[in-house]
């Protein structure tokens, strides 16, 4: 059962009170920051009335327990379970070689069981050795706070070679990649790993600058709810910092933060959604969707028809020029 | 009963989480027709789990509250804290800790009535000890052999406890990256949680997190798959809102990562065919008895996914499979656009026209599944054709529609 209170937040707070009452007798105010650090915002109403009055007879009043041993708790079925399943995963070699052995565990799930039927085909190549070892310095590197010397190879081809400070590692399951978030380099921030040739250890003096964040942007776009289109479209965006108003019984205008760097495919996904969604702000984003518009009629696009295709002037399609690929 | 900040049953804060999070547009009103006392309370405890993520609302509807999560920079779920939220009894924790201070070495091997004398120890101490009798200890002893955590061997006739080995922990690297992609990724986080530091490393792009509150579901599935078995579903119908039951063999959860749903594939004996059933649609999960032909149904939806585009088995049009095809042109300095056309191709085939154009088709059992993708490609499509009619005439007609709502006319602008 996942829905247990072997895991719950209260038996984790419990168990690292006990851990502090066993070594000295603790105080209220010890007791207090536990709870406040390990449960939930109202969880102080509940636990120290509870351990205080004794309906938990598990602290004494003096603040020590009858306990002798640190509280723990052998790993359940369904956590070995779920770690063995996830040591079938190939992605598990980017992290170790040496996954803890679960040879008598049945794994809660095998690739047979699920299938992720939207993922791009261009992922990463988490099984190459070249591509494992650069994971783990960046992986190092982010453990122990060390700038990385990296070369690349940029979208053109070309070779670039700089210095950065690692700040995290970005996931997307869409693309099946992974991005090294950076600081202190004027050439990149995002670095896709797929295309890192070398990475070490810069030994070298090394200064962070300050990056500033970057300013979200918010897009307005209005839905109308026909096949669906609220929940669809709710779902799909569901990923982004949003607020939905109900403007009428069929109409809803829906409001997201989003990254500048993202506007190409933001662009592409709300096209998706066909004439259930407009965009009403900023005028930048609608004169893209328009400019789309515009070219697609410019396409002639035709239906069911076999004959010739038909000619489309330099000039419509050269006007896209902007990447519809992720980022460098 | 008194509000408490835990909860018995996940399934109806499950439909809460959804609604603030997914939609957030309702009010309170419209809540309260069923109880207003019920949704004050799932309101306060998703205040209390998930504070830093409400938002508040006024309109001339009432106050709306609802959640706003941008999960880029969440790094950590935060929906799993709600799975961390289940109501116990005092005996039970009490019980649980004094059980597992008596049996701190995998090497204490006691009986039940040892045990049950063991614990009176710790709580004689305390103004007014509680007692626990056998029958409650055994009871919990029960739950634990069930569990893993504890392990009982008979010698004769009598019943020996102790726990189970240890198992060493994984990197809190593996733990942080799994429980975010992995499926039932809450047992990650569950996992996390015994360990002293968090590590934050990674950060998650186009990451759909809704899919944590049906996990409990999805295990559910995973198990009987696991088993070969048969399961009664009971299936909540929105749209009529009404409840069904149907017994099905569970083949595969098809999973999207551009939308964050979750879909159970599954053979139904009573029609006889394939079907499809959104996870968060699916109430509770009956494990029943095997199925003998487990291993034929899926060797058949193995055969029928090179014509499944997403999760749809059959067409509206009721023909066997529809042909859809379309045509897209790019420029010289756009090789991009060939890439992507390739990597998001799935089950269909692409032929080169000529240095600047190429051809995408498929032959898929519901053609209406690729509209929205191909919608994407608007602004280089030259041609397009669906051996279904009524899709034909829809995706023109949706095209021509687009025009207008954003104010094209012929000749390109207005």
């Amino acid at each position: 059962m996942i829905f247990s209170e072997l895991y719950s937040a209260y038996y984790n707070t419990v168990a690292r009170i006990l851990t502090a009452a066993i070594e000295q007798p603790l105080e209220k105010k010890e007791l207090r920051t536990i709870i406040e650090e390990t449960a939930f915002g109202e969880s102080i109403l509940n636990i120290e009335p509870a351990l205080c009055g004794e309906r938990w007879q598990l602290l004494h009043k003096d603040g020590t327990t009858s306990l002798r041993h640190t509280p723990t708790m052998p790993l359940t079925t369904l956590q070995k379970r779920w770690l063995k399943a996830i040591s079938l995963d190939a992605r598990i070699r980017l992290f170790t070689d040496d996954f803890p052995a679960l040879d008598d565990v049945e794994p809660l799930f095998t690739a047979d069981d699920f299938c992720v039927f939207d993922r791009y085909t261009d992922g990463d190549a988490f099984e190459d050795a070249a591509y494992i070892n650069n994971f783990r310095t960046i992986l190092d590197a982010l453990r122990n706070r060390y700038p990385l010397s990296i070369t690349m190879i940029t979208p053109n081809g070309n070779e670039k070679h700089f210095h950065v400070m690692p700040k995290s590692l970005e996931y997307s399951e869409k693309d099946d990649k992974f991005r090294l978030i950076t600081s202190g380099c004027r050439f990149s921030t995002i670095i896709n790993l797929g295309r890192i040739v070398s990475c070490e250890r810069f030994e070298g003096s090394f200064s962070v600058q300050p990056s500033e964040n970057a300013r979200p942007h918010t897009l307005e776009v209005e839905l109308t709810d026909e096949r669906n289109a609220l929940e669809r479209v709710l779902l799909h965006f569901a990923h982004f910092e949003k607020e939905v108003e109900r403007l009428d019984e069929k109409h809803y205008m829906l409001r997201m933060q989003y990254d500048k760097n993202d506007e190409t495919e933001l662009v592409i996904r709300i096209l998706s959604f066909g004439p259930l969604v407009r965009v009403t702000s900023p005028q930048s984003f609608v004169e893209l969707i328009r400019q789309r518009l515009i070219r697609q009629m410019q396409c002639g696009e035709r239906g069911d028809r076999e004959d010739s295709i038909p000619q489309l002037s330099a000039q419509n399609t050269a006007a896209d020029n902007k990447s519809e690929e992720s980022k460098p | 009963m008194a509000y408490s900040e835990l909860v018995k049953n996940f399934n109806k804060i499950r439909d809460y989480m959804r609604e603030f999070y997914v939609y957030g547009f309702r009010s309170r009103e419209e809540f309260t027709k069923k109880s207003a006392r019920s949704y004050d309370d799932e309101r306060r405890r998703m205040e209390s789990w998930l504070g830093d993520y409400m938002r508040f609302r006024q309109t001339a509807d009432g106050k709306n509250v609802f959640l706003s999560i941008d999960s880029r920079v969440s790094r950590h779920n935060p929906f799993y804290k709600a799975w961390k939220t289940k109501s116990f009894t005092d005996g039970d924790i009490t019980l649980h800790f004094i059980l597992f201070d008596i049996l701190h070495d995998t090497e204490i091997s006691m009986t039940l009535s040892e045990i049950t004398e063991c614990m009176d120890d710790y709580l004689c101490d305390f103004a007014k000890p509680k007692m626990f009798d056998e029958s409650t200890v055994r009871k919990k002893l029960k739950e634990y052999v069930e569990e893993g955590i504890l392990l009982s061997e008979k010698q004769g006739k009598t019943v020996f406890y102790r726990r189970a080995q240890q198992t060493p922990l994984c990197d809190a690297d593996v733990l942080d990256f799994f429980s975010e992609v992995a499926p039932c990724g809450v047992v990650g986080s569950y996992l996390l949680d015994k360990q002293d530091c968090r590590s934050d490393r990674f950060s998650f792009k186009h990451h759909y997190i809704t899919g944590a509150m049906d996990s409990e579901i999805l295990c559910s599935l995973f198990q009987a798959m696991q088993e070969k078995r048969f399961v009664t579903l009971e299936i909540a119908h929105r749209a009529h809102a009404h409840i069904t039951e149907s017994r099905v063999a569970p083949l595969r959860v098809m999973m999207s990562v551009q939308n964050g749903r979750q879909y159970l594939m599954a053979y139904t004996r009573r029609y006889r065919r394939m079907i499809s059933t959104r996870l968060d649609n699916i109430l509770s999960v009956k494990t029943g008895e095997v199925c003998a032909d487990f291993d034929a149904h899926r060797q058949r939806l193995d055969e029928m996914m090179p014509h499944m585009w997403g999760v749809s088995t059959q067409s509206l049009s009721g023909e066997h499979l529809e042909q859809v095809s379309f045509t897209i042109r790019y420029a010289d300095d756009e090789r991009h656009i060939p890439k992507r056309l390739e990597r998001e191709k799935r089950c269909g085939t692409i032929e080169q026209i000529d240095a600047n154009t190429c051809r995408f088709t498929a032959e898929v059992y519901d053609a209406a599944e690729l509209i929205p993708w191909m919608r994407t490609f608007l602004c280089r499509i030259t041609e397009y054709s669906f051996s279904n009619p009524a899709l034909q005439k829809r995706f023109t007609e949706d095209i021509q529609a687009m025009y207008r709502l954003y104010g094209i006319e012929e000749g390109g602008c207005t």
